[in-house]
């Protein structure tokens, strides 16, 4: 049993990393908090939905045409709706209260246009997978192995985009100092388009993965959101492998918690995680040292 | 020339004056109805509701009354059925309210009807709690919980087996249906719960407490939630390896269609109480599968429809027997009035699988009129679902209290 709970746990934990990465991307590249990122991750999943159920396109098509289709949704919105505040802020960096407000404003646009579209009713991927494959007394549901590859494999081209590519160098400059990046050469609100676009492409990926499991509503954001978030707080904020592994240590917490101590309140133990490393260590497992960013 | 014209004149007013002073003796009965209208199945519902209204009003009324219709939708949320049921009762001022789907938001709601003394109906909400607030505005046309688990015991001990484990979500009527499945088991079996626990309302991953049940080796599942909690429970179960061989049983939401849209194949063989089978042989039943199938294009109906149709039906059987008023100052007598009318409410025949009786006295005995569950089975999941009935039974009037 124990093993069957870890895999639960790292299944829907690796949920929760893909989409904290998005969310510690953006607040690399931007400085912010995206708290519009759960509906980008409903949003995702929704698109996969209609390219999976309507369009009638293979599973992994359809992942990789949502997270594209959201890749450019996170574009335009990082354009014409976030740029004015993160400019504000000087050199595309904080702008204090306003883009976290502007960033709930989001959220709540989102969800509506994601209502007015398909309404307050759930939906089912069709089904997808088959019968658990049996390891030796553990079974394996064919779900958690789809989630766990695509995962690991977004996740090897990420690292691969961000440290092996001119693109990625750039995108880690611009994390790094913007003023300094921008005499380089980079154009820093391209990069900033760019980091905007792969993190929206990474919750549109978890939507798409959790979807054919948890059916695809306009309120599955709300959850994901704090989950993740939480997920990129014990991580380290900023950090984009302690993202991961904040994910899978809130999933498998939470499975834990819920298999040898109580069900009745699961969401409970990913919060008294999170209070307890901010408590322990505020700047996460594998956070940074805070330094005052161009 | 100029005589006859005035004549044809002075007529014609006198005309126009009997026909206003006609108008004005013909009233406007107001109704209010708040709903869950967030699935297909709920939007058919309320199209359906305004269309039987709409069919009277242009087959002249109720005793030449035309009826005044408003439809809010609550979306299952208690802040939005209450706010519903205050805007209707005091800016409306609805002369019967219609309300709600969820046994959650109709609680509360039973408090505002209450304050406002205006009668209250209920479609779909099936808590026992809802009657045994002890309100005397308050009437419900779908079968009361402490009818379902009772028949549901009965199933399980006598033909499925007594090795039983529970989850059930966080909301009033899962929790009640629940726990009073339990304690009739224990009753009537003497059998503890192999397992029991509750899961938040908002959860999406129940895989952990299913691990749990996988390896105690039930002979079944009892999940009791709104219809998506069911069917995610559903899949989950299969995803983590528990067989077909352990039955699964639900709370009365299973029967609503969209757990079985979205659960699809795991939702075969899963059996519940409800208050309506689309396989029903009657005529009437059939004429009422044909109709919501043409008009509404649902093809599969639940017994949220049915309910809504008998509850259209007492409805419209009480305003006829109702000696109204319908005066700017006859407001509370009025509403009164229908209150009492619908106590009056005796063996009514419809859809639902035994007669509907409703009496004067605030108590669940009076007021959960229908008490003849029927017993059903999934034999086909998705958009095209199919049911079987296993078991139909009249319950005590006491049953349960």
């Amino acid at each position: 049993m124990f093993f069957d709970f870890l895999i639960v746990g790292l299944s829907i934990g690796i949920v929760y990393g893909i989409v904290a990465l998005g969310i510690s991307l953006i607040y690399s590249g931007l400085d912010i908090v995206h708290f519009a990122h759960g509906e980008i991750f409903m949003l995702g999943a929704f698109i996969g939905l209609v390219l999976f159920n309507t369009v009638g396109l293979p599973y992994p098509v359809a992942l990789i045409m949502a997270m594209i289709a959201t890749a450019v949704i996170g574009v335009v919105i990082e354009r014409v709706f976030y740029r004015r505040l993160t400019r504000s802020g000087g050199g595309y960096t904080v702008a204090g209260m306003g883009m976290i407000i502007v960033g709930f404003g989001m959220a709540i646009i989102l969800q509506n246009i994601a209502f007015l579209a398909w309404g307050a009713t759930s939906f089912g991927y069709d089904p997808i997978y088959g019968p658990p494959v049996d390891l030796g007394g553990i079974s394996l549901p064919r779900s958690y192995l789809w989630i766990m590859v695509v995962a690991i494999t977004l996740m090897t081209i990420l690292n691969f985009f961000l440290k092996h590519t001119k693109l990625g160098l750039a995108v880690r400059a611009v994390a790094a100092n913007k003023e300094i990046a921008s005499l380089m050469g980079i154009n820093v609100p391209v990069m900033i388009s760019v980091i905007f676009g792969v993190a929206c492409a990474l919750g549109a990926a978890g939507g798409v993965l959790i979807g054919p499991i948890n059916f695809v509503s306009v309120e599955m954001g709300y959850l994901m959101l704090i989950k993740a978030f939480s997920a990129a707080v014990i991580g380290g904020f900023g950090s984009l492998p302690g993202a991961i592994l904040g994910g899978l240590i809130v999933g498998v917490a939470e499975t834990f918690g819920a298999a040898y101590i109580s069900g009745s309140h699961k969401d409970i133990y990913a919060f008294i995680l999170l209070i307890l490393v901010l408590m322990i260590r505020p700047s996460g497992i594998m956070g940074v040292i805070v330094k005052v960013k161009a | 020339m100029k005589r006859t014209l005035t004549a044809a004149i002075a007529a014609s007013l006198f005309g126009a004056g009997l026909l206003a002073s006609g108008a004005a003796m013909a009233g406007e009965i107001r109704i209010g109805v708040t709903l869950r209208m967030i699935s297909e199945n709920g939007e058919k519902q309320g199209e359906m509701i305004k269309d039987e209204f709409a069919a009277i009003n242009a087959a002249g009324g109720i005793n030449g009354n035309t009826i005044k219709l408003t439809l809010l939708n609550d979306e299952c949320k208690s802040d939005k059925g209450v706010a519903n049921a205050n805007r209707l009762v005091y800016q409306e001022q609805v002369h019967l309210l219609i309300g709600s789907s969820c046994s959650s938001v109709t609680l509360p709601i039973v408090a505002v009807t209450a304050q406002a003394e205006t009668p209250q109906i209920i479609p779909h909400s099936t808590s026992a709690a809802i009657t045994q607030q002890n309100s005397e505005w308050v009437f419900r046309v779908p079968i009361s919980s402490r009818f379902y688990k009772g028949v549901m015991a009965k199933y399980i001990g006598d033909k499925v087996g007594t090795k039983v484990a529970y989850v059930y979500v966080a909301d009033e009527a899962s929790r009640a249906e629940t726990l009073g499945l339990v304690g009739l088991m224990r009753d009537m079996y003497g059998v503890e719960p192999l397992f029991l626990e509750q899961s938040q309302e908002k959860e999406i991953d129940f895989r952990a407490n299913l691990l749990k049940i996988k390896d105690l080796n039930p002979d079944l599942i009892f999940i009791a939630g709104q219809a998506e909690a069911i069917a995610r429970f559903l899949v989950q179960s299969y995803e983590v390896g528990i067989p077909d061989t352990v039955a699964r049983a639900g709370s009365s939401a299973v029967s609503n269609a969209p757990a079985a849209i979205l659960a699809g194949d795991a939702v075969k063989g899963v059996f519940f109480s409800a208050a309506y089978s689309d396989s029903d042989t009657r005529q009437i039943a059939q004429d009422f599968n044909k109709m919501v199938r043409e008009r509404y294009g649902i093809n599969s109906v639940d017994h949220d429809f049915s309910q809504a149709w008998d509850l259209l039906q007492i409805v419209k059987l009480a305003l006829a027997n109702a000696d109204l008023k319908l005066t700017d100052d006859s407001l509370a007598a009025d509403r009164t009035a229908i209150r009492d009318a619908i106590a009056g409410i005796e063996n009514y025949e419809g859809l639902a699988s035994g007669p509907i009786s409703f009496c004067a006295a605030p108590t669940p005995q009076c007021r959960d009129g229908n008490r003849t569950p029927v017993l059903i089975s999934y034999v086909k999941g998705g958009k095209d679902f199919e049911v079987e009935v296993l078991d139909r039974v009249t319950m005590p009037i006491d049953f349960g209290l």
